[in-house]
């Protein structure tokens, strides 16, 4: 008991910033979400209306929750529990994988295995560090909620609904860490498997039948085959079913024993899905570092592609939808025009969307720098720059690739426009609009791989914090300043405001000419700088 | 003989520490030079600076009569080097990790003799080469450095502590590779706080303290400065004090023991022999002596701490 608590402490310990944010980010967004659900959908109109559109479009589904009915509280609901859950279950994968294969690959398990603690304590510890963490986590759900002005059962239900959601992911990750052998390989195990039962019940709900007067939606049963499906169907402030939490405590239970016996009958430091082995000798190709660095960056750029392909299909196949929930709802055509600065309602929304792919890509772009630092921290850029290679060459791989991850991102929300544009009147028109902003989202998008860049010549050490705060500013500058009435000149310090528009017949080049010039300036900066700078391990 | 590698007042200093503090150390071509000194002592930021890895403060530094900060890329075609702690990428296998390695250095993608070597280094090493790089010990990542700086050829190994994560075994398998590459006529400088293996390799030995040199020569150069301990079964310290020479007599667990100055162990023999002594032994001046004589002081002062 004494080895528990002590061991329970150290967790809570290293944990608290994060859990802290973590918990802020996702009770912050409940919060958040009833302001604006109020704002935008004020009248009992405006909200049937929104859903009436809504259902008849499967690919909102995907990414909304279970409709139930036109009260405010319930479409909060629809609209922000998968994405709570969501959040939640993240938190309580990562949580389970970082203290008990995270531990045990490094082996700072294997030190607190040999103590009186043995094998049981460390894992029963963080079961109850993950209880504890998700449990917090849906009684300020639910707080937020009564906060608002919600009614007390729906908002304990959706609360209850979070936790219980979270609670199958601790187990899920949990699980992953036993059966695979690295940290890695069961992060992104469990994070497929939480990805998969996301889009299963999107599907399942986009599938499911549909009330006479289209508020009311019910879960074919591929819903239930996810835990966020159940979750789910509880319909908060409608029918507020208690029920369905019962498969998620018991998917918990079951799960969390399975993990369990999977430890008793292994090694420590053993997995039980074997390693994959790799190739003997390298192939060909790998025999510059330009390959090297194109390879260590494959993965994630596949990620962002992807994301840019969903976000670009969305951008051409929901103009028309919102073209009729913005008939019925003049604040969200408000909105969207802001957004989109001018023009007409289809093709704003395929540039809004647009700024989100040139997100996506400066995501990317930053990541591949990024990689550049994690190289030197790690110790490998040394044994490759103890070879005849130059600094300033190797610095100038990692910014073709990024730049070649920016192209490929924004080419994939293109093709994925294309796709969502088929079989449109207005189709080639929205097509045109969507080629213009993906053009001007890869220049937006490099000034921020140059800027990384640029960082990790000049101060190593906050490439990666650094980066990431960037590309976060101008998010919050490109995205929500229009929104907030920030001034422009505040606004437009942003990169992804300024990119280049389609303005009636013509194209509106807008700051073009000054993105162009900030990268080759950044560039061209960067590599001089890092001729002058030695390698900074970490330290 | 023309020199490889060749410092003079070489200063390093990373914020307020002076990691070297004027170090002067001469490698000539074809040496095997140890390169020793604790941790923390500046052995690794000497191989940086060396490797233009890291920019000296001030001070003279050439490798190959070039410096090594402006003409990197020239001198990494001549030099193969491990590091200390050796990191490989997580998603490569060590096969990957080792051609990868070796092509930068110029080994040709289907070059027969660099296939051939890396498969007897392999063989040699006992490495497995089909494993992600995280699965590896730190004894497998070192393998991985090993196997691709020896695999292709080079007129200067920078090893810096390369036998660290080796078992006994592996240990003897890199004694024969570096006997093979002197052979081949390269220079090697060879890091270590491990005094058996520089005292076995080396032909010359510099001793480093809080970032200077604090002594260099050959082995031999070095005994002079020691002395030869003899000692032998008996509990009558007068015994020994009739030898000429003879320092530091004392009586302890049954055998006097005393010093002798290295070049009077001849002399002393016949004494030995007139005092039927029974159960000696001669021991050689040895690396150790020699290192605790430049870090007495700190030894001193830890015990002095433990007390």
């Amino acid at each position: 008991m004494t080895q528990l608590r002590v061991l329970l402490a150290q967790r809570l310990r290293r944990d608290w910033l994060q859990l802290t944010l973590w918990i802020a980010g996702t009770v912050g967004l409940a919060f958040a979400g009833y302001g604006g659900v109020a704002d935008t959908y004020g009248t009992e109109q405006d909200r049937i209306g929104t859903l009436a559109a809504v259902m008849a479009n499967p690919v909102i589904l995907l990414f909304r929750g279970l409709p139930s009915g036109a009260d405010e509280s319930a479409l909060l609901v629809f609209l922000l529990l998968p994405w709570l859950a969501v959040m939640g279950s993240f938190m309580s994968t990562f949580l389970a994988v970082r203290h008990t294969r995270g531990d045990e690959e490094i082996g700072r398990l294997e030190l607190v295995d040999a103590t009186p603690a043995g094998r049981w304590a460390p894992t029963v510890a963080t079961l109850v560090h993950g209880t504890l963490a998700a449990l917090a986590l849906g009684i300020l759900v639910a707080a937020s909620f009564l906060a608002g002005g919600a009614a007390t059962e729906g908002a304990l239900l959706v609360g209850a609904s979070v936790a219980a959601v979270t609670l199958v992911f601790l187990a899920v990750g949990m699980l992953s860490a036993q059966l695979m052998r690295t940290s890695r390989g069961a992060n992104s195990l469990a994070v497929w498997i939480l990805i998969a039962t996301f889009v299963l019940r999107g599907i399942g709900n986009a599938m499911g039948t549909p009330s006479d007067d289209l508020t009311r939606m019910e879960s074919s049963w591929l819903t239930w085959a996810s835990p966020f499906g159940w979750g789910e169907n509880t319909r908060a402030f409608d029918e507020n079913q208690w029920w369905p939490l019962l498969p998620c405590l018991a998917a918990f239970v079951v799960l969390m024993a399975a993990a369990f016996a999977l430890q008793a009958v292994r090694d420590v430091g053993g997995g039980i899905v074997p390693e994959r082995a790799g190739r003997a000798a390298a192939r060909g190709a790998l025999s510059s570092t330009t390959v090297l660095v194109s390879r260590l960056s494959a993965p994630s750029t596949v990620g962002w592609m992807v994301g840019g392909l969903l976000t670009g299909a969305l951008s051409t196949t929901l103009g028309k939808v919102l073209d009729q929930v913005a008939g019925e709802n003049p604040t969200i055509a408000d909105v969207l025009r802001s957004l989109a600065a001018s023009g007409d309602l289809e093709q704003a929304v395929v540039v809004v969307f647009f700024t989100m792919v040139g997100l996506f890509a400066a995501c990317a772009a930053v990541q591949t720098v990024a990689r550049a630092r994690q190289e030197e921290a790690h110790g490998t850029a040394e044994a490759v720059l103890a070879t005849p290679v130059q600094r300033v060459r190797w610095l100038a791989n990692f910014l073709v690739v990024g730049f070649i991850a920016i192209l490929l991102t924004c080419a994939a929300a293109v093709g994925g426009a294309a796709l969502g544009a088929t079989g449109d009147d207005a189709g080639p028109e929205l097509l045109r609009a969507a080629v213009v902003a993906a053009a001007g989202q890869v220049v937006a998008a490099s000034v921020f791989l140059v800027l990384t860049a640029l960082v990790f010549a000049v101060a190593p050490h906050l490439t990666i914090p650094l980066g990431w705060t960037l590309v976060s500013v101008a998010i919050v500058l490109g995205l929500f300043g229009p929104l907030f009435d920030f001034p422009d000149a505040l606004v437009n310090l942003s990169p992804f405001a300024v990119t280049p528009q389609i303005d009636g017949d013509g194209v509106d080049l807008r700051g073009l000419w000054w993105l162009v010039l900030a990268v080759a300036a950044g560039g061209a900066a960067s590599l001089v700088l890092m001729r002058r700078r030695e390698l900074a391990p970490e330290g | 003989m023309a020199a490889v590698i060749h410092t003079q007042g070489l200063v390093k200093r990373y914020g307020k520490v002076r990691a070297l503090d004027g170090l002067d150390l001469d490698v000539e071509a074809g040496q095997i030079h140890g390169f020793l000194g604790p941790n923390g002592a500046g052995k690794t930021t000497t191989i940086r600076v060396l490797l233009g890895l890291a920019r000296a403060t001030s001070g003279e530094a050439t490798v190959f009569g070039a410096d090594p900060w402006r003409d990197a890329v020239a001198i990494h075609r001549r030099v193969a080097y491990i590091p200390g702690d050796v990191s490989i990428w997580p998603n490569l296998s060590g096969g990957e990790a080792i051609d990868l390695l070796a092509r930068l250095r110029g080994a040709k993608r289907h070059d027969r003799g660099y296939t051939a070597e890396k498969e007897r280094l392999m063989e040699a090493f006992q490495f497995d080469p089909r494993k992600k790089g995280r699965a590896y010990s730190k004894g497998n990542r070192q393998k991985v450095a090993l196997i691709a700086a020896l695999a292709v050829p080079a007129e200067l190994y920078l090893f810096d502590e390369p036998t660290s994560g080796l078992d006994p075994l592996m240990e003897v398998m890199f004694r024969r590779e570096i006997a093979r590459v002197k052979a081949a006529g390269a220079t090697v400088l060879l890091s270590s706080h491990i005094l058996s293996e520089v005292e076995r390799l080396c032909d010359r030995v510099s001793i480093i303290r809080a970032g200077r040199i604090v002594e260099s020569g050959t082995l031999a150069d070095l005994r002079h400065l020691t002395r030869t301990e003899v000692s032998f079964e008996g509990t009558d310290a007068s015994a020994a004090a009739v030898i000429a020479g003879a320092h530091d007599v004392v009586a302890e667990d049954g055998r006097v023991s005393f010093t002798l100055d290295s070049d009077q162990v001849a002399a002393a023999l016949p004494e030995l022999a007139l005092l039927q002594v029974v159960g000696l032994r001669v021991n050689p001046p040895s690396l150790e002596e020699l290192f605790l004589r430049h870090y007495g002081d700190d030894l001193a002062a830890l015990e002095g701490n433990g007390r």
